[in-house]
């Protein structure tokens, strides 16, 4: 096998990736069993989020900034990647340093807003991340007999895409001349960069997906 | 509406929300406004925790927020400003927060980083080809030296004698500085090296043949730097300016003519002044660059164009001029895979060296590719098309096409952050303008042109980034 600049590098890198991928496949959707109920023409689930939060972030709610929750729902067919109907929920908490006290505000889907005061920093989290009779779908989308299964993505603090794109590019800024790729660099350069992992579309990330259920008659 | 416009929407949400800071003049309040939830404080005094090496005055600077400052809760500059610190790379982990200040309505804004190794890894040199045994180096770099944000690299390479007649065991150093990166105003660089080896030219066989015995070595040391500064021309365009200077030797061998067969012979092109000699350049680049990431991209474009210029006036011996283009265009697909198109357009007037000019192992992912300027190999092209492209070692005009298709394999995972499986094929050719003016030649005579393909995994590491690719050895398939 020949052997050229780098190929160590990469297959030692390769041998660890192939220990490290491993707990890919135990990192897909948890399934976590979700309440669902039917009232007024709509799906309703209830479900609770609050491991989103690690203690380290309870700590952060106090810091005076605006935190961010997005809960992203939506619907599949057991049968079909397309979902079905999809909704959404975002809370800001934020710490008022003066009074002491959370202050939440939530948006929802159909551009409802509702503020709420918390006492504790475990109560702002509830209101962020506990879904209580929360409205997904219009049962008028779902047929019966069919069986569904609800995909769930919660995110801490998303980042925008045009900040995340701004953000690697300030990583990758060359400060060196490369020429024809990457061989002929007589001077070498500084395009290697480090990687944060906290540089992501968020600091914390849940998917989670529902039991399925087969939709009763109507 | 689709799911990725419904995220969108929802990412904007925060910003939409997001209070307009007070008009000029107004005196900042601490009363919450009729909502409730837009808090203002007035930045009392800043506290810096955890940095141990890094300056001070380097977190503030990237920061931007000083005392006397009013910020509101979901102020879009502390989240920017977290963002910048860990895109320095020399933190972990970043955190802004406040306390109460001595007056209501005021806040100490505390920062605090968790400082992280600085040492990264740029490239592992090693190799084997059938000119020379065994190649090996290492390039390492320092980012925050002496925790003022300044970046120290040094890099070495070393070979075997190359198996060429006459070739000596190559050496090379390179050491390099730059300033702390910034947003704004202007980024020094500057670059110095030593190298010491050989380039092999044909004297006798055919030109598809790599043995070493058909070649002659022209051994050469260069010794020089590059002087550089930089600066951002808006989020998506810098422009570097590069002085550079260099003092040459080559030793030419005693055979100097090729051996053409049948009773011919030609005299043999080196590509470098025998003996002493100077180089002196200027360079301009510009880099555009809106890709979604500078590793794994998944959409947007990046186009370097550079124009280098060597002339009596730098001080040279060699003048030329020397213009490069390479862009890339990137395509998500549906499932979630990239389409990337990258292009390559070089041309050179004037007598530029060999080391100067384009290299077909730079162009042809399929050959070894130089180290610090330095080439191992005396493998031609496959010469897949039939073009005589095997002839073509150094040159003055270059272009390739290059498609790819990426498939991403996973994310977020301990040391190995991301990991794509790439695969690439494209079409390279290499040429002058005597040849393109040849008459009576075809078109592949004039434009002698080779396929080359990829593939393999690129990585991104906590140590630096890396690919695995399994072209060299493709290359020696016997097809």
């Amino acid at each position: 096998m020949m052997w050229y600049p780098g190929r160590l590098a990469a297959l030692i890198t390769l041998a660890l990736a192939a220990t490290q991928a491993m707990p890919a496949r135990a990192q897909e959707p948890e399934e976590r069993k979700t309440g669902i109920n039917r009232h007024d023409g709509r799906l309703l689930i209830s479900l609770g989020l609050q491991d989103l939060f690690k203690a380290q972030d309870t700590q952060h709610l106090l810091s005076g900034f605006t935190s961010r929750v997005l809960v992203r729902v939506a619907i599949f067919r057991l049968d079909s990647p397309q979902p079905v109907s999809q909704t959404m929920r975002h809370t800001e908490i934020v710490y008022d340093l003066w009074d002491e006290k959370f202050r939440v505000r939530r948006f929802e889907a159909g551009g409802r807003v509702e503020t709420r005061e918390a006492s504790t920093a475990s109560e702002a989290i509830d209101l962020a991340t506990a879904l209580v009779a929360f409205p997904v779908a219009s049962l008028d989308r779902l047929e019966p007999g069919v069986t569904y299964r609800l995909s769930v993505r919660a995110d801490l603090n998303p980042i925008s895409q045009e900040l995340l794109a701004d953000v690697r590019r300030w990583l990758a800024r060359p400060s060196s001349r490369s020429r024809t790729g990457s061989g002929d660099s007589f001077f070498g350069s500084f395009v290697s960069i480090f990687v944060n992992p906290r540089i992501d579309e968020s600091e914390r990330q849940l998917r989670l997906v529902s039991q399925s259920w087969a939709e009763p008659a109507r | 509406m689709r799911f990725s416009s419904l995220l969108a929407l929802l990412v904007l949400l925060p910003s939409l929300a997001r209070a307009q800071p007070p008009a000029e003049g107004v005196e900042p309040t601490d009363a919450n406004s009729s909502d409730g939830f837009t808090l203002r404080y007035t930045i009392e005094r800043i506290e810096v925790r955890g940095n141990h090496k890094t300056r001070t005055d380097l977190i503030l600077r990237e920061v931007a927020l000083s005392p006397g400052d009013t910020v509101t809760a979901d102020d879009a500059r502390v989240e920017r400003a977290r963002l910048r610190l860990l895109a320095l790379g020399y933190f972990l982990d970043a955190r802004l927060s406040m306390i109460k200040g001595e007056r209501r309505g005021s806040a100490v804004l505390i920062i605090e980083v968790e400082e992280r190794g600085t040492i990264i890894l740029n490239a592992i040199h090693l190799g084997t080809s059938e000119a020379t045994t065994l190649w090996g180096g290492l390039d390492v770099s320092e980012r925050n030296l002496l925790g003022r944000g300044l970046t120290l690299g040094a890099g070495f390479v070393s070979s075997t004698r190359p198996k060429v007649d006459g070739a000596e065991p190559a050496l090379a150093f390179s050491l390099r500085m730059a300033g702390p990166p910034k947003l704004q105003g202007l980024l020094f660089s500057g670059s110095a090296l030593f190298s010491r080896g050989s380039e092999f030219f044909r004297a006798h066989g055919a030109s598809d043949q790599p043995d070493p015995a058909d070649f002659v070595a022209v051994n050469a040391r260069r010794a020089g730097g590059i002087v550089g500064v930089g600066t951002v021309l808006s989020r998506t365009a810098y422009l570097l300016g590069e002085g550079r200077f260099e003092a040459v030797r080559a030793d030419w061998p005693a055979l100097q003519m090729r051996d053409l067969g049948q009773g011919q012979s030609q005299p043999i092109a080196f590509l470098v002044r025998e003996g002493s000699s100077r180089l002196g350049s200027l360079a301009l680049t510009l880099d555009l660059d809106s890709r979604s990431d500078p590793v794994l991209p998944r959409a947007g474009r990046h186009l370097v164009v550079s124009l280098e210029a060597a002339t009596p006036a730098c001080a040279s011996q060699y003048t030329f001029v020397k213009a490069t283009a390479q862009g890339s265009l990137y395509f998500p697909l549906r499932v979630g895979h990239v389409f990337g198109v990258h292009g390559l357009l070089g041309g050179l007037v004037g007598d530029a060296p060999y080391f100067d000019r384009f290299f077909v192992g730079d162009l042809n992912l399929l050959l070894p590719p130089r180290a610090f300027g330095i080439n191992f190999s005396t493998q031609p092209s496959r010469d897949f098309l039939g073009t005589g492209v095997a002839d073509h070692r150094y040159d003055k005009l270059a272009g390739r096409l290059l498609l790819e298709y990426a498939v991403p394999l996973w994310r977020r995972h301990g040391l190995f952050y991301r990991g794509d499986a790439f695969a690439a094929l494209g079409i390279f050719a290499l040429t002058n303008p005597d040849d393109l003016r040849r008459e009576g030649a075809s078109l592949g005579q004039r434009i002698p042109a080779d396929l080359t393909a990829d593939l393999g995994l690129r990585l991104d590491t906590y140590i630096g980034i890396f690919t695995l690719s399994v072209a060299n050895a493709l290359g020696r398939l016997p097809l």
